[in-house]
């Protein structure tokens, strides 16, 4: 084998084919998520304002902004609407909305001393 | 220009070809009408599905062009704090020191590096909060190792044992020799 | 070219005429033999003549089962479970012994080789007990298996209604293997290794059929400092680890590879763990190092990983008894006594298990803060090249080059004590490549014949010179691959550095004849496992007395070799100790650090030939003991001098700056500068009579030996010996 790799490489697509339409389906994900969100609210006693959502929203999104493959763009879109659909049929509770903040979670220490204070790798 | 005719001509379908071209490019640019051999076959159910179904069907028949490195850590699911920080070894199992055999050894293994570990102060069982510390995948070659560590994000190196040994022919006789000094005395 | 009448050609000289030829018969026997082609189970296979059919089976895939043959042993051919069939044979052949013949045939799952291994495992069961739920080798039992895979599926055994199973006595072979004679198949393989690996020639066989017996003859302890080595050997439960007697059981346990670090090889070792606890240490095959076997230094050393740990930080109170304290105080503690002392004050020791991360850590700590006073407990002279240059510290030749070597001298070191698995190279060299061995230092028994040339040091300066008469001059001027082997303890002598220089020359001296122009002659055989990689990175060798003399603060990274101590050290001086047993160091010790083990860690340590291999964490550090880094790298902080790294490999690309060989994991780089350290020495004429004997090394040749606690050198042995109860 030479030392080369292929840079690309043909694969079947998941939902689409091109950048854009996978940018098509995920503006549409996010614009069900917004207006999702007074619903969300009102049936969601979480004391979150819409304000806090958006930007959790922004955040979920901008977090995989950096994702170019076609498939996992798709993939995650998928996913997406899977958990939209959960909230929306109130599969999901209370517990599993708030969850997306971490507000229970005890943020380890990040610096070298504390970590190695707490004794955590 | 003769010469293409003359040659095309001894083929089967030679009454379909116009009589001479004018054009060399169109011959080449076109697919060579001899190659149709019949009109293509049109499905019904091609033809009577809806647009949106027609393109569905389309995105399944049809293929795209990737780049070879993926990442999906994004949707696999484990936790980006266990797929930044954990390192994978990627290594051939040794054989057992204690056995002869080494039917299970011929393969590729990773695994993650060894977490903290403590005892359950219940029951005494050895308690750990690392999910992938049970992880042991066996692969047949260590390309195949890293193509799967770099899909989904792990750092990971590559262990290679040296187990290569100079093949030496055994000799039963060896142990009689009178001039070796692999002659034993004892037995 | 014109062509020549016959009677021209025939007119030359006989000489001009036979010479090619003769070349080219000599060039035929240079040349490997013509293969022969034989079938296993139909597939050819080109191999040498003289190869056994088990040996050319292992070729193509098809391994063949076997109880008495093993790789690294002579052939025995008495177990019997190796036949197979050979085509035109009239009886099924033993595998092992069995050279194969052009064109043969061998069918190695035909019914015939069934229906044999089938009785033989019958004849094998017949006497071997039923008590594989107690046994310890169950589970990773080779008669387990086979019987489970080649066995017969019922019993035809009646013998137990009248005479019942055959029983043996067992034997007391000493604290390490435990014998349950009954079990003994008499494969003879425990013999085989100690008659020709470890060269103690105390286990053989008595009696015949039924009456058969392994053992010692007389009961006497199997002395060998390979002696574990046969309880991987054996393929039943006959002898097994002692320490590890009904501990576990091989599934529950989980492997972790590593590497030992109680010798300078650093022998490729498997750590089987459970509950958080090294249980036992297996070899894991390394051709280049320990190919498969284990000193029991390594092997046995692991229970001392479990006593006399350090688990907490401590501080020295007012009374100067050490408190367990948090991880803050003692950190603070320490910091504010190396921030008061003037950094020429300030006084770093490297101990024999510190790793290479440890240790640029700690130097690097040390230089920002302006000092320079790096130190290993082990000395080299510094005179001319010193440890400038890699190729006059490390074990050049390669451990598995040994075997090629066709004359070796040993200068002042008892290998078998210092580096067991070398000398069993050695002793593998001198039973199957003829190699001769000669030792100049005290008569020490290594297991094999040598030359005993004396034990003044001067015998080397007068090889050096030439001006030797003895015949072990003649012998290396006449080698063509020859191997000088230097004791590094020697060099702590305030001659060392003669003896240094002399080896030097004698070295070059050779090196400059031989046609082999990468053949390397100079070896300087460390005693440790850290020492290669301290001076790598500029340590300085052997503690000085000066400069602990004016020492305020003292760094000891596991220094426990009794080189620092309170007389040594001025009043006010402030200790501070890190490490992983409480020993010596620590008992001296204000501010003790608890450290992590080579179990617990992930680590690089760089062995004698100078290849740097990493151990992997099995167990998590017992109590509040951190990784050993971590603890500089946080101390560096308080103090005010911050490493900048904080991962492992962030220290590991430190690592690569200072020595991009730390960083080579498995490889040896080669190291050239013979010629320049020699004429540095010369330049500096430190030339001068050598008349002392070379010191003795700690004769302890055995781990029986000490077993008092203060007289092991190395500390997890003394932790493992202190305790009775392990043993």
């Amino acid at each position: 084998m030479c030392g080369m790799k292929p840079v690309c490489k043909i694969v079947k697509p998941l939902l689409t084919t091109n950048y854009y339409d996978a940018h098509v389906r995920v503006i549409g994900l996010y614009k069900a998520y917004y207006r999702f969100i007074p619903y969300l609210l009102r049936r969601f006693d979480i004391p979150k304002s819409e304000e806090d959502c958006r930007w959790k929203l922004r955040e979920m999104f901008y977090k995989n902004a950096c994702v170019t493959d076609i498939r996992v763009i798709d993939m995650l879109v998928i996913k997406g609407f899977m958990n939209l659909k959960e909230m929306t049929n109130n599969w999901q509770q209370k517990g599993h909305v708030i969850a997306n903040w971490n507000p229970s979670i005890e943020n380890k220490p990040c610096d070298f001393v504390g970590k190695f204070l707490a004794g955590v790798d | 220009m003769l010469k293409v005719i003359a040659t095309t001509a001894k083929t089967s379908f030679s009454r379909s070809l116009p009589a001479f071209s004018t054009c060399t490019t169109r011959l080449a640019g076109e697919i060579d009408p001899t190659c149709r051999k019949e009109a293509p076959k049109i499905d019904s159910d091609t033809v009577t599905a809806l647009p949106e179904e027609a393109k569905e069907k389309m995105v399944y028949e049809c293929t795209i062009c990737v780049p070879t490195k993926v990442d999906l850590s994004p949707i696999t699911g484990v936790p980006e704090e266990h797929v930044k920080t954990r390192r994978v070894r990627i290594y051939q199992p040794p054989k057992n020191a204690m056995q002869s055999g080494t039917n299970n050894i011929h393969h590729w293994e990773m695994e993650f590096d060894n977490r903290q570990r403590w005892e359950n102060p219940l029951m005494g069982w050895t308690s750990t909060g690392d999910p992938l510390s049970n992880l042991k995948l066996e692969f047949t070659s260590p390309n195949e190792a890293i193509e799967h560590c770099e899909k989904n994000g792990w750092s990971w190196y590559v262990d290679v044992p040296k187990i290569e040994k100079e093949f030496r022919p055994k000799n039963y006789g060896l142990n009689f020799s009178w001039n070796r000094r692999t002659r034993v005395s004892t037995k | 070219m014109l062509r020549q009448p016959l009677s021209k050609a025939l007119a030359l000289s006989p000489c001009a005429r036979l010479a090619p030829v003769t070349g080219r018969r000599y060039a035929q026997v240079q040349a490997q033999p013509e293969k022969v082609e034989v079938f296993i189970d139909d597939k050819p296979v080109y191999v040498l003549p003289g190869t056994t059919v088990l040996q050319a089976a292992a070729l193509v895939g098809v391994e063949i089962p076997r109880f008495c043959y093993h790789e690294r042993l002579a052939v025995a051919g008495n177990c019997r479970m190796c036949l197979v069939e050979v085509e035109k044979s009239p009886k099924p052949v033993a595998a092992c012994a069995m050279p194969v013949m052009k064109g043969m045939r061998v069918k190695t799952t035909s019914d015939l080789t069934r229906k044999a291994r089938e009785g033989v495992m019958e004849f094998l069961l017949v006497n071997h007990p039923l008590d594989c739920p107690i046994c310890d080798q169950g589970g990773e039992c080779d008669l387990q298996d086979q019987s489970m895979a080649f066995g017969s599926d019922k019993s035809r055994f009646t013998d137990i209604h009248f005479s019942g199973k055959r029983a043996v006595e067992d034997k007391d072979v000493g604290p390490l293997i435990k014998t349950v004679m009954t079990r003994c198949i008499h494969c003879t393989r425990c013999i085989r290794f100690a008659s020709e690996v470890a060269g103690i020639d105390d286990l053989g066989t008595t009696g015949r059929g039924t009456d058969m017996q392994v053992g010692t003859y007389v009961e006497k302890m199997f002395l060998s400092e390979l002696s574990g080595n046969v309880i991987d050997l054996c393929p039943v439960g006959a002898l097994t680890s002692k320490p590890y007697s009904f501990a576990a059981r091989p599934w529950e346990t989980r492997r972790i590879d590593s590497i030992d670090v109680l010798d300078p090889l650093g022998s490729n070792i498997v750590v089987a763990t459970r509950t958080n606890e090294v249980l036992r240490i297996l070899p894991r095959t390394n051709e280049e190092i320990n190919e498969e076997w284990l000193a029991d230094k390594s092997r046995f050393a692991c229970d001392g990983l479990k006593r006399q740990r350090l688990v907490t930080p401590m501080v020295a109170d007012s009374r100067g008894n050490l408190t367990p304290v948090e991880w803050e105080d003692a950190i603070v503690a320490a910091a504010q006594a190396i921030r008061d002392c003037p950094p020429e004050k300030l006084v770093a020791v490297a101990g024999e298990m510190a790793d290479a991360e440890a240790l640029v850590s700690l130097k690097d700590l040390v230089n920002r803060l302006g000092g320079e006073h790096v130190y290993t407990e082990q000395s080299f002279p510094l005179a001319g090249a010193g440890t400038d240059l890699r190729s006059s510290y490390l074990f050049n030749t390669k451990i598995a080059n040994v075997e090629e070597s066709d004359f070796v001298l040993l200068i002042g070191t008892n290998v078998r004590f210092e580096a067991p698995l070398l000398n069993a190279r050695l002793r593998k060299a001198f039973i199957h490549k003829e190699t001769d061995v000669a030792l100049i230092g005290p008569n020490v028994d290594l297991t094999y014949e040598y030359m005993h040339v004396g034990d003044s040091a001067s015998i080397v300066k007068e090889l050096a010179s030439g001006t030797s008469n003895h015949e072990v001059l003649k012998r290396l001027q006449s080698a063509k691959r020859p191997v000088l082997i230097l004791g590094a303890d020697q060099l702590k002598t305030p001659e060392g550095a003669a003896l240094l220089a002399y080896t030097q020359e004698l070295a070059l001296k050779l090196q400059g004849k031989l046609e082999d122009k990468e053949w390397k002659v100079l070896n300087v055989l460390q005693r440790n496992a850290s020492q290669v990689a301290a001076l790598d990175m500029g340590y300085k060798p052997g503690v000085t007395a000066d400069a602990l003399k004016n020492a305020k603060v003292v760094y000891l990274l596991g220094a426990d070799g009794g080189q620092v101590t309170r007389e040594s050290l001025p009043k006010d001086c402030v200790v501070i100790y890190q490490g992983h047993h409480g020993d010596r160091g620590a008992s001296i010790a204000d501010v003790v650090f608890p450290g992590a083990a080579y179990t617990e860690k992930r680590a690089t340590f760089v062995n004698a030939e100078g290849r740097p291999q990493q151990t992997l964490v099995a167990v998590t550090p017992p109590g509040k003991a951190r990784e050993d880094w971590k603890i500089i790298r946080a101390l560096s902080e308080v103090v005010g001098a911050g490493l900048p790294y904080d991962t492992m490999d962030e220290v590991r690309e430190r690592l690569a700056d200072v020595s991009p060989t730390l960083v080579c994991y498995g490889e040896v780089q080669d190291n050239n500068y013979f010629a320049q350290a020699q004429a540095l020495t010369q330049a500096l004429h430190c030339y001068f009579a050598i008349k002392r004997r070379l010191i003795s090394p700690e004769c302890i040749p055995l781990l029986y030996g000490a077993l008092s606690d203060e007289g092991h050198p190395v500390v997890v042995l003394r932790a493992a010996l202190s305790d009775p109860v392990s043993m």
